[in-house]
């Protein structure tokens, strides 16, 4: 791997004579060692849910934070490093909050997700003799789930400042399996709750511990009620219901 | 800013330090290369050597614009030969009242862009319009630093078989009309203006504006006390901008003899 | 001085301001909005040009109505309408007219210590199909209301309206309550009336008229046939359509 890839794999702004940016594509591999989060989009709204790590049975369980929201409308999971996520889920709460000021409107999801990525791509830049922003790029992948005047959506964002939108989407290291079960499962007219068991039932199969209202995490976006992380009363509903 | 006013320089008023008793010396501003005023900054806060009325109208073959040759120094006549009509380009005039020098920095502001323009080589060069809107950014943003330029100024010329006639202020206040006129012929030609051109641009010969502009213009030198009998004419057609030597207005003063009544005169 | 030259201190200051004069208005209906203008622009007692546009078409569902010093006017028009072309760009899709509406007040408030000495008056359809105008102070305080005169003669044109548009004043018949909007024909005739009268009484209104009418997605044009010297302005046939009709009002 070296062999073909030295030399061109320090700096992250000098393209290999391949054209290739190794150190974008180094942070999406990162991504892959992170834990699996699944997104489903249904036409009653979007649900996002996360693999909880729980390393050690010492370890508070709810003190780890992988979905976030960004406005009422608008939230976000993660999976890689997730502490370059918060640099991203900031930028995107000013940016929410700057459009409702000006526009007195929410901001739409595709907007939200551009703005995080044109920071993800702000990596290596500075401007004259000023220290550049950020010195690599994020090593996380956003799902980021709301709702606008268009209806529910899911976008996914990768290090590269790259975004498409999905119907379902895995990430993560369990993203392989995860995402062709997703694509057995998923059926464009699902209701919410077929998207919560769908999302826990492709969780439970790539982890490796036991599935339980500790170790995952679930929240939804709908039209009606925006953004809402599930407590565990109707995490374990869910999860009796599997 | 220092706000004790005998470290002012020399007392500029009794009321500070009436009696010296702060011994020049001591006086830290006495300090060589010390300017305790280095820091404010001095704006145009009224013109000085100004110019009057431009008169302006659209004809059948494009405009024409009339400014006499005198810039006044208050109330003095100073100069009698200056020019206050400018080609911009091929197919523009400016017209100035108001500060000369504010005048002469656009000009040469003007210049600059055309110059600008002519390097590119793209076939492509600054029309009336394209002028217009530039001095409009200009004088906006100058009045919007407090600092503005102390003009009125008119934009003429004929570009892609169409005329352009505007006018632009220190406020950045612009307009188009078939007839413009700054300062006092905006008061004593355009009546005369509008009566002959409205609704006749495209009619209207080029003798025919001619003698309407020189008529404006000698009304001008009778009733305006800042003004001058001799005078420039420009025209922009399809064939581009012509600026004609000096004309002198033909003026009769014998009607004078007979008044009667004014002033300390009785008899 | 000694000799008083400076017990009077004079100083003159430079005034960024100027007034030039008209007057603008719009009405509501329930699914249409008529914003109107005069194009006279003038300073103290001279008529600058006869015709200098006062409202502009903004979006096919927003017009906008801006009086007071025309330099500020035209340049805060330019840059709403610069604004708008950026949120196109970054968001797909026009601005609605109640994000307008909050955009220039974030950008008269900008301009708080400095302010564009301007009257704006914001009207066409919101989301939801209705008509809608809003109005604006020189610093940005702005509300949604039926019907709005600034300008020259507002104090002329204001009250003409509240007793037209609002019925102030006017006791309804029993069993016969007033209605919440009055049909497109009527408002147009109230506003030509406006305008003629505000000529009439006031020096600084006069010389032509031009009156947008915006009508919501699917209405019909009721209201407009047959009108004289009207012109479509929309970019698209099947959203909400822009119309713009101009009159001649009193050169004198």
């Amino acid at each position: 791997m070296f062999l073909t890839r030295s030399e061109y794999d320090r700096g992250v702004n000098t393209f290999s004579p391949e054209g290739r940016l190794f150190q974008v594509e180094y942070a999406i591999e990162a991504i892959k060692l992170g834990s699996t989060t699944v997104g489903v989009r249904t036409p009653e709204g979007v649900v996002l849910g996360v693999e909880k790590r729980v390393q050690s049975p010492l370890l508070e369980s709810s003190s780890i934070e992988k979905i976030m929201e960004i406005d009422t409308h608008l939230g976000c999971a993660m999976s890689g490093l997730t502490a370059d996520a918060r640099t991203m889920v900031d930028h995107a709460r000013v940016t929410a909050q700057n459009h409702a000021f000006t526009y007195d409107e929410p901001i739409r999801v595709e907007s939200a997700t551009q703005a995080v990525c044109d920071l993800a791509l702000r990596f290596g830049e500075s401007v004259h003799d000023e220290e550049a922003l950020m010195s690599r790029p994020f090593g996380v992948a956003l799902l980021i789930a709301g709702v606008d005047e268009n209806g529910p959506q899911l976008f996914h964002t990768d290090p590269s400042g790259t975004f498409v939108r999905y119907e379902a989407k895995a990430i993560g290291s369990g993203s392989e399996a995860a995402q062709s079960e997703l694509q057995d499962k998923w059926r464009s007219q699902m209701t919410l709750r077929e998207a919560h068991l769908l999302t826990l039932r492709v969780l439970k199969q790539v982890m490796e511990e036991k599935l339980d209202q500790h170790n995952v995490q679930l929240a939804q976006v709908t039209p009606t009620k925006g953004f809402e992380i599930l407590n565990e009363v109707r995490l374990k509903e869910i999860i009796d219901e599997m | 800013m220092d706000h004790f006013p005998t470290n002012w320089g020399r007392p500029r008023n009794d009321a500070y330090d009436a009696y010296n008793t702060y011994p020049l010396h001591h006086r830290p501003s006495a300090a060589p290369g010390h300017d305790k005023f280095a820091d404010a900054v001095q704006r145009t806060q009224q013109p000085i050597v100004t110019g009057t009325s431009v008169l302006a109208i659209q004809y059948k073959d494009g405009i024409m614009m009339a400014a006499d040759n005198l810039a006044s120094y208050g109330s003095l006549a100073r100069f009698k030969s200056i020019q206050r009509l400018h080609a911009v380009g091929t197919n523009t005039v400016l017209g100035a009242s108001g500060d000369m020098s504010d005048f002469q920095y656009i000009q040469t502001l003007l210049d600059e862009l055309v110059t600008d323009e002519f390097t590119h080589q793209d076939a492509h060069s600054l029309g009336p319009a394209e002028v217009h809107e530039y001095l409009a950014r200009v004088m906006y943003s100058r009045r919007s630093k407090f600092d503005p330029l102390w003009n009125a100024l008119l934009v003429g010329g004929f570009k892609d078989g169409k005329r352009f006639l505007a006018y632009v202020d220190l406020l950045g206040v612009t307009y188009s009309a078939p007839s413009l006129a700054t300062g006092y012929g905006a008061h004593i030609a355009i009546p005369l203006l509008r009566e002959v051109v409205d609704g006749r641009q495209d009619t209207l010969t080029e003798e025919d504006a001619r003698k309407l502009l020189h008529d404006c213009m000698r009304v001008l030198f009778y009733r305006d006390a800042r003004s001058l009998d001799k005078y420039q004419l420009a025209k922009v057609t399809e064939s581009g901008v012509e600026i004609s030597d000096s004309i002198k207005i033909e003026t009769a003063w014998n009607f004078a003899e007979g008044i009667r009544g004014y002033g300390a005169q009785t008899q | 001085m000694p000799d008083g030259s400076f017990s009077n201190p004079q100083q003159r200051q430079f005034n960024p301001y100027s007034d030039n004069g008209g007057t603008i208005l719009a009405i509501a209906g329930a699914d249409f909005t008529v914003i109107a203008g005069d194009t006279r622009q003038s300073e103290g007692y001279s008529i600058q040009t006869r015709y200098a546009p006062k409202v502009f078409r903004l979006t096919d569902r927003a017009v906008l109505a801006v009086n007071g010093f025309a330099a500020d006017g035209n340049m805060f028009v330019k840059k709403v309408k610069q604004r708008l072309e950026w949120y196109r760009h970054a968001h797909a899709k026009d601005m609605p007219l109640r994000a307008i509406a909050r955009l220039i007040q974030t950008m008269l408030y900008a301009q708080r210590f400095f302010p564009y000495y301007v009257y704006n008056i914001l009207g066409g359809i919101e989301e939801d199909g209705s008509g809608a105008v809003y109005s604006f102070d020189p610093v940005g305080s702005y509300e949604r209301e039926a019907c709005r005169a600034a300008g020259a003669a507002q104090s002329l044109v204001q009250p003409f309206l509240d007793n037209q548009i609002y019925f102030k004043n006017q006791a309804a018949a029993p069993n016969q309550p007033h209605p919440a909007h009055l049909p497109l024909s009527d408002v147009l005739a109230i506003v030509i009336d406006s305008f003629t009268s505000a000529t009439e009484r006031h020096i600084e209104v006069g010389d032509g008229l031009e009156i947008y009418v915006v009508l919501a997605k699917g209405r019909s044009v009721q209201g407009l046939e047959g009108v004289r010297s009207i012109q479509e302005l929309s970019t698209k046939s099947d959203g909400d359509r822009v119309f713009v009709i101009r009159r001649d009002l009193k050169k004198d």
